[in-house]
């Protein structure tokens, strides 16, 4: 019984599959099962030879090479019905690659001497063997992988990988607070710092003094060097633990606008980490854009800094960031930009006449652009008391849009097909009139209606005044509660993209036109969990508007996502990686990034992700289609 | 250490039997075996090729549950040989291995029985149960899998599911021997990662996770 399971799985996959009935009963004669734990080493280069040649049952490893100047280089990654360790078991001198399982990998393992005898007997066997494994095909693939990684010179320190304490400058120095400035650049000359950090009488940290504020602070001020260091230091100071990992003080840094961190490991002050630090690290950095964003004075000025986020993210994708730590701060750079250019336009046109919030929408409104997206904003303004100053509004507004709308075009943000965009005046209203639209899309649910819903529910605010867009949001949660009809349109428009997955479990690409072969992955695999997990945020009445912290607060909310919140994290970040990887190659071609991705340039291994997230999605739409029953149609 | 494994040898190069047996009742004095099922292991790696099974002729009627759970029919075991034939056979196979099985004291008690009855003594081997060493896995996991849910005492199956194990299919004994040998494959390197990589600390930690003394063991081992 647990032979013929053996054989049964041999017979779907090549090159076994050609193989005598008579020979994979031989076969089943030597063979045993091994389980490896993700993380584990299975085959050393230039270790022992294998005496087996195993077959993956279930997971998936990693083939690569150790190159002389200690980088790795990956040859392959296999999944179920994948072998390895043939190469080795034939030459028998010494295991070619090393292989190390990425998950948690079953792997039917068979003997030496009955698979070469398999490889005298039977010729198509040893011919697909032949094809991809031998000595040929691998010592090419070794030696390109030598000189190529030379011309990668050394490797950066990983941002994602380098945890903040292995790069902290560890001798912090410390001062008390109440010396003077005066003593106090003293000693940051003499120790050649550029930051102090400022104690009370208890040693406990209470701010800090650094190199810009010299210059901001007290000589641009004219301030005396004589007075206390405690009146100019910073007190806002941001900790970082020391096990957290670098992007996480990136972020931090943009966020808060600074450039130290204090790194704390179990609650005491293990050191310092300054903007340099990490720059040393990473060669070109985020802050250093974001920094630049917020120096500029002009558009004109502002446009080139624009230009090196899409530099950015090429950087993080090398480093293997995850997609949605990309988002995140991809966003928080895109998102001062846009606060930039909204505080020029203030200067250059005078204040604005009213309270208004800037919102977006769309994937800027869920965090979730990669590189340019089209512009999705809109303005809403405080309610004005008579129509005279509701047209003198509209007419500050109507320049003010223009203005914005041809900037972000100078700065990269291509015009919205759609025309959702502030300057339109449909969407530069009065809180009153948004809660009016709101309320007529759910309650008169047109299939146009319900398009508008999908984009502009996922709006949040990023300049202005905050609490209109808060107020509208607690409009739509009390407008939204219990209204399974407007919901059930959502639902039907999600049920109706069906993943491409064909009958025999093969991938459904454009069969003709410009994108013949390949699939839309932003159609088909990023929208249905956007749309699904929108759905089940209106339902709950959630605030967040990014996908990922929707599904972070659903967890504890809402019964599906709480069994599937683990799957639909990794799907969705796998899928969003992929495009960005695919828009990016692009880029790097200097074509215009696209969502067509074709199957066949994916590896084993992610196509058996991409078949497992459209799995996922098949499995959710038959939840979401039982849930609202009544209401499909 | 009965019947002479070394404490000092690797669990790695240990071989080991994992048994299953299905029962007719769980009454130890009436009712019988009627098959044995095993798979072999040496340290963590399942030896496909090396299987046992045997139905039995148990000279009794079978009771309803079995038949339905196990689709084995009085008829069919009729036909077989009787328990002494099987065992002598199945004593060759196990021969001085470790002999492994979930919630194993039951079957150890059926096979004993038999064993004093023709041989005049029992199994001698060492003898390790997976299902509280499962436990004891769980109780040091509990950061990782802490979002499963499991039942107050869990099933062999469930705890097969847990480590996404195949149960699909029909059960006899040589299959759940096999689902119990997956699950001790995935136990093995959670005990090496604990430290305990030979059969010395194998066999104390299951004496003392007999003996119910979790407090002892969590406090023993904290390197984990």
């Amino acid at each position: 019984m647990i032979v013929e399971d053996f054989i049964d799985f041999l017979k779907g996959v090549p090159p076994f599959q050609f193989l005598t009935e008579e020979s994979l009963k031989r076969l089943s004669s030597a063979v045993s099962m091994e389980f490896y734990p993700k993380g584990t080493m299975i085959l050393r280069q230039d270790g022992p030879p294998s005496d087996f040649l195993r077959v993956i049952k279930k997971g998936g490893v990693k083939v690569f090479i150790s190159t002389e100047n200690g980088q790795d280089m990956v040859i392959d990654y296999r999944s179920a019905g994948d072998s390895f360790g043939l190469l080795s078991l034939v030459g028998g001198d010494r295991s070619r690659a090393n292989v190390l399982a990425i998950e948690d990998t079953i792997c039917y393992v068979i003997e030496k001497n009955t698979i070469l005898k398999l490889v005298d007997m039977s010729p198509a066997f040893t011919e697909y063997f032949l094809k991809s494994f031998l000595s040929k095909y691998i010592d090419k693939t070794y030696k390109e992988m030598h000189n190529k990684s030379l011309l990668y010179g050394g490797g950066d320190k990983l941002l994602f990988t380098t945890p903040v304490g292995e790069v902290a400058t560890a001798d912090v120095v410390t001062a008390q607070q109440d010396i003077t400035i005066r003593e106090a650049a003293d000693i940051m000359s003499q120790k050649r710092c550029s930051s102090l950090v400022l104690t009370d009488g208890d040693g406990v940290p209470t701010g800090i003094f650094t190199d810009r504020d010299i210059r901001d602070k007290v000589l641009s001020k004219g301030r005396s060097p004589q007075e206390k260091v405690s009146n100019v230091m910073s007190v806002s100071l941001i900790r970082i633990d020391a096990r957290d990992y670098c992007f996480e003080a990136l972020l931090k840094m943009i966020r808060f606008s600074i450039h130290h961190l204090l790194v704390v490991d179990g609650g005491r002050l293990k050191g310092i980490l300054t903007n340099h630090d990490l720059m040393m690290m990473q060669g070109t950095s985020p802050i250093s854009v974001a920094r630049e964003i917020e120096g500029q004075q002009t558009i004109d000025g502002l446009a080139p800094v624009a230009g090196k986020i899409n530099r950015i993210v090429g950087l993080l994708l090398k480093d293997g960031a995850r997609a949605s730590n990309i988002a995140r701060i991809i966003t928080e750079i895109n998102d001062r930009l846009l606060r930039r250019i909204l505080e020029i336009a203030e200067k250059q046109l005078g204040p604005p006449p009213v309270d208004y919030c800037w919102i977006i929408f769309g994937s800027e409104g869920r965090k979730e652009q990669t590189f340019k997206t089209d512009q999705d904003n809109a303005i809403i303004f405080a309610d004005p008391a008579s129509d005279e100053e509701e047209k003198r509004i509209s007419e500050y507004f109507a320049a003010f849009t223009a203005w914005v709308r041809d900037s972000l075009v100078k700065c990269g943000f291509p015009l919205c097909p759609a025309n959702y965009m502030a300057s339109n005046p449909q969407w530069c209203q009065p809180l009153r009139t948004w809660k009016r639209y709101f309320s007529n899309w759910i309650y008169t649910p047109t299939p146009d209606a319900v398009l508008k819903s999908l984009i502009f529910f996922d709006f949040r605010p990023v300049h202005g005044n905050p609490a209109l867009a808060e107020s509208l949001r607690d409009s739509l949660n009390a407008m939204l509660d219990g209204q399974m009809i407007f919901l059930g349109y959502m639902a039907n428009t999600i049920i109706k993209n069906v993943p491409p997955v064909g009958f025999f479990k093969s991938l459904i690409v454009e069969k003709s036109g410009e994108h013949k072969n390949e699939m839309n992955i932003k159609v088909k695999g990023v929208a249905p969990f956007v749309d699904m997990i929108r759905l089940f945020s209106l339902e709950k009445g959630l605030r967040e508007t990014s996908t990922l912290e929707r599904v972070a607060v659903l967890k504890g909310r809402h019964t599906i996502v709480k069994e599937y919140a683990d799957e639909l994290e990794h799907a969705f970040e796998f899928i969003m990686l992929l495009r960005m990887q695919h828009q990016f190659e692009q880029m790097e071609l200097g074509l215009e990034p696209d969502n067509f991705i074709n199957p066949n340039s994916l590896s084993n291994l992610e196509r058996k992700t991409i078949k497992e997230a459209f799995n996922l999605i098949t499995k959710m739409q038959g939840i979401i289609m039982e849930r609202y029953k009544p209401l499909i149609w | 250490m009965a019947n002479g494994t070394d404490s000092s040898r690797k669990i790695s190069e240990t071989r080991f039997t994992v048994v299953d047996t299905e029962l007719t009742g769980l009454d130890a004095k009436r009712d019988a075996i009627i098959s044995v099922g095993a798979v072999r292991m040496t340290g963590g790696r399942i030896e496909i090729s090396d299987s046992f099974y045997r139905l039995v002729n148990p000279d009794k009627e079978l009771k309803a549950p079995g038949v339905i759970i196990h689709e084995i029919t009085s008829e069919d075991l009729l036909q077989k040989p009787g328990i002494d034939e099987v065992l002598a056979e199945f004593t060759g196979f196990y021969g001085s291995d470790v002999i492994v099985g979930y919630c194993v004291e039951i079957d150890m008690e059926f096979l004993n029985r038999e064993m004093k009855r023709i041989f005049g003594a029992p199994i001698r081997n060492s003898v390790i149960d997976i299902y509280p060493l499962y436990e004891w896995a769980r109780s040091r996991t509990f950061f990782e899998e802490r979002t499963t849910t499991m039942p107050g005492r869990a099933k062999l199956y469930d705890i097969a599911r847990h480590y996404d194990i195949a149960v699909n299919g029909a059960h006899n004994a040589l299959v759940d021997a096999f689902i119990t040998a997956q699950v001790f494959q995935r136990l093995i390197p959670l005990l090496s990662a604990a430290g305990i990589t030979n059969m010395g600390e194998l066999m104390r930690l299951c004496g003392r996770l007999k003996g119910g003394d979790r407090q002892g063991i969590s406090s023993g081992i904290s390197n984990f």
